[in-house]
């Protein structure tokens, strides 16, 4: 099992490989998370095997095995005078999407939250199998409209390693460039999300408007708004070739002096700080037995990011800095959200910069035929998403995932935990959590 | 220091013409248009075999079906169709493009309610990018409020039942339950190929063909997903708003 290779240094060490993988799959496809690594005060944390805590174990068994609907997060029993369960959904009022939250209350507190999916399952992931690997890549983006490059870009990956399939610097980098834009709409989307919850309407539509912008941008480079088919052969793509670079060049400087501008008025706002400041706090402790991912566990002060874990082109010699945010609550996330907003646009700018030349990478060659077995991961705008693919003569054999939003929803519950209940938007919109990732 | 008010009046008016003035080219990307057969009005190539959602037959397209991909462009399809490609009816939508007098009349369901809609978004499994196409007309660049659309949380005051997804097992007695809540005069509209006929999902075990097995439909806005503009569009028609009156 080998994954594309660009430097021969060794780096079997950090290797997810594919047994490992298998021992640690959960029914569902949970993944072991992450190897050793520092925290920013240098304490070693260490994540023994198998990765799954005892409640996560549970709280996955409940979920595959269990009748709709289903648990997301481990519940405990909470009992005491005048408590009841308020069940919120599955359609909830602010909420876009269906999905139900149990509320064990006596009233203005929530003493336990319970996110509970499979409201809108598509049963998609097992009717994959069969499928020639660009039409099941169709169907993969479409899991979760919002985070499609990662998606498609983890799949592909997952499907390429596989098969054995080299792919060419210029193809990775237009991934990476829908990835970086994708995080950055994803980012600003949540800001503008939780500004509304705040009543910050001028902040609101100013950051609403700057998510459009980024939208058509998308959709002028990519030739879709949500990039769909944008990686796939075949695909719609409109791929950055001269003379839009420059083009595109501008129009990300303009939307990057933007975000700017905005985040300082939003700094100045005491009342919208105050609101999400130490609001649905996660301690480091509970980030990481949980297995929380992305911003939420970055805020927490663990510099995890798995666009560093294994450098891989292009992201091997671009410089991206991780936040640092130890606090872990809200505005710890939402302060490291724009701080990866800066930094996309950062990697944006740099991979415009070394655009790979023309011949400098052949398009892929037809696939191989030979079975096989292929991990894709990368880092979606809400954590690391791992796909587990398993191919044949071309076509899918079996797909297993694990994305962000399956990984958040239980800190997400904890956090809750003791929170007003209006507190619940604020909480909810800072984790980007997104039902569609969970209901597959 | 800057303030809000400076910052807005920086800015300037970035607000959408439409629908005073066509769709640019920003607003609608090329492949949210519909795709027809080529200028030949033929298929070049194996296009039925190439479509992964078995929209073409022919070279009819199904516009109900096509998520949009545009595979079949190398088969001498065009994404060419009017932007404006909504239809009060499914069997409309799975038409050949040429073969008669045009789009169907839209029917107005609720031309009596004057100049102010309300909107209520039910997600029957979705992938969340229809849900935020509907949402992103309350931002600033569709501003719809200008147009009288509303978002409202309750079904108690809503005109306009707005179904994004594919339609769930466990989505059908919500989405009816929704449905019997809404006060007449009511209208259904269903946003994109999941809620019309399935989308890539089609035929996965668990869900139905489309929205209109469980609710009466008023209007199809087929897209993967429809842009806001195809949207605005298609709310406005069941109110009579036709293009140039509104
Ligand atoms: S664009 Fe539509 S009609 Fe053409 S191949 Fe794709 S789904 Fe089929
Ligand atoms: S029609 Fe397309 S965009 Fe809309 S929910 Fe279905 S897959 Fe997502």
């Amino acid at each position: 099992m080998s994954r594309i290779r660009w430097r021969e240094e060794p780096r079997e060490q950090f290797e997810l490989t594919p047994d490992r993988a298998l021992a640690y799959a959960a029914p569902d496809g949970a993944f072991a998370l992450y190897n050793d690594y520092r925290s920013r005060d240098s304490v070693l944390i260490r994540r023994p095997a198998p990765v799954l805590p005892e409640e996560v174990d549970r709280c996955w068994r409940e979920q595959t095995e269990g009748a709709s609907p289903r648990g997301l997060a481990p519940r405990e029993t909470v009992e005491g005078y005048g408590t009841f369960t308020f069940p919120y959904g599955p359609i909830s009022m602010g909420v876009p999407e269906s999905g139900r939250f149990d509320v064990v209350t006596y009233g203005e507190r929530v003493l336990e939250l319970t996110p509970l999916g499979a409201y809108k399952s598509r049963r998609a992931l097992p009717a994959l199998a069969g499928l020639p690997v660009a039409d099941a890549g169709l169907r993969v983006e479409r899991l979760a409209g919002n985070f499609a490059a990662s998606h498609a870009a983890a799949f592909l990956q997952a499907c390429e390693s596989a098969t054995q399939t080299p792919v060419g610097l210029r193809e990775l980098t237009v991934r990476a460039v829908g990835q970086e834009l994708q995080r950055i709409y994803n980012h600003v989307h949540v800001l503008a999300r939780i500004a509304e919850a705040a009543s910050q309407n001028v902040g609101a539509a100013q950051s609403h408007a700057l998510a459009e912008e980024m939208l058509r941008l998308q959709g002028r480079v990519f030739g879709h708004r949500w990039l769909f088919g944008a990686f796939l052969p075949g695909g719609p793509a409109r791929r950055l070739e001269p003379p839009d670079r420059p083009h595109v060049a501008a129009a990300l400087h303009a939307r990057a002096e933007e975000f700017d501008e905005l985040w300082e008025l939003f700094l100045d706002s005491r009342t919208f700080i105050d609101r999400i400041q130490s609001t649905c706090p996660v301690p480091r402790d509970v980030a990481v037995r949980w297995g929380a991912v992305g911003p939420t566990l970055r805020a927490t002060g663990v510099p995890w990011d798995d666009r560093l874990r294994i450098p891989e082109p292009p992201y091997h010699d671009l410089f991206l800095a991780l936040p640092d945010e130890r606090d872990g609550d809200a505005l710890a996330r939402l302060l490291v959200r724009v701080q990866e907003v800066r930094a996309s646009f950062l990697l944006l700018e740099q991979m415009l910069d070394r655009w790979p030349a023309a011949g400098a990478a052949a398009e892929p060659p037809a696939p191989p035929v030979e079975p096989g077995r292929g991990i894709g991961r990368v880092e979606a705008p809400s954590g690391d998403l791992v796909y587990d693919v398993r191919v044949s003569d071309g076509r899918i054999v079996g797909v297993a995932a694990r994305s962000p939003s399956q990984a958040n929803w239980p800190p997400f519950a904890f956090g809750m935990r003791g929170a007003v209940f209006t507190d619940f938007h604020f909480a909810f919109e800072s984790f980007g959590l997104v039902f569609a990732e969970t209901d597959r | 220091m800057p303030s809000w008010i400076e910052q807005s009046a920086h800015r300037g008016l970035l607000t959408s013409r439409y629908p005073r003035v066509p769709a640019s080219d920003a607003e609608v990307p090329t492949t949210a248009r519909p795709p027809l057969a080529g200028p030949e009005g033929r298929a070049a190539g194996p296009g039925p075999d190439r479509c992964p959602v078995g929209a073409i037959e022919g070279v009819a397209v199904d516009q109900g079906r096509c998520i949009r991909c545009a595979r079949c462009l190398a088969d001498g399809f065009r994404f060419a169709g009017a932007v404006e490609s909504s239809s009060p009816s499914r069997a409309a939508l799975a038409r050949p493009a040429a073969s008669d007098a045009g789009p169907d009349p839209r029917r107005a369901p609720l031309a009596g309610l004057g100049r102010s809609l309300h909107l209520f978004l039910v997600d029957v499994g979705s992938c969340n990018a229809c849900n935020l196409e509907l949402l992103a007309l309350a931002n600033p660049l569709y501003d719809a409020s200008r147009l009288g659309l509303f978002f409202t949380n309750s079904p108690r005051h809503a005109d306009v039942l707005v179904i994004v997804g594919a339609p769930t097992e466990e989505m059908a007695e919500p989405l009816r339950r929704a449905y019997e809540a809404m006060p007449g005069p009511k209208a259904v509209v269903v946003l994109g190929a999941c809620g019309i006929s399935g989308g890539a999902f089609r035929g996965n075990p668990g869900l139905r063909a489309g929205c209109d097995e469980l609710v009466p439909v008023d209007l199809y806005v087929p897209g993967c997903p429809p842009t806001p503009v195809q949207v605005l569009d298609g709310i406005l028609s069941l109110a009579g708003r036709g293009r140039g009156d509104r």
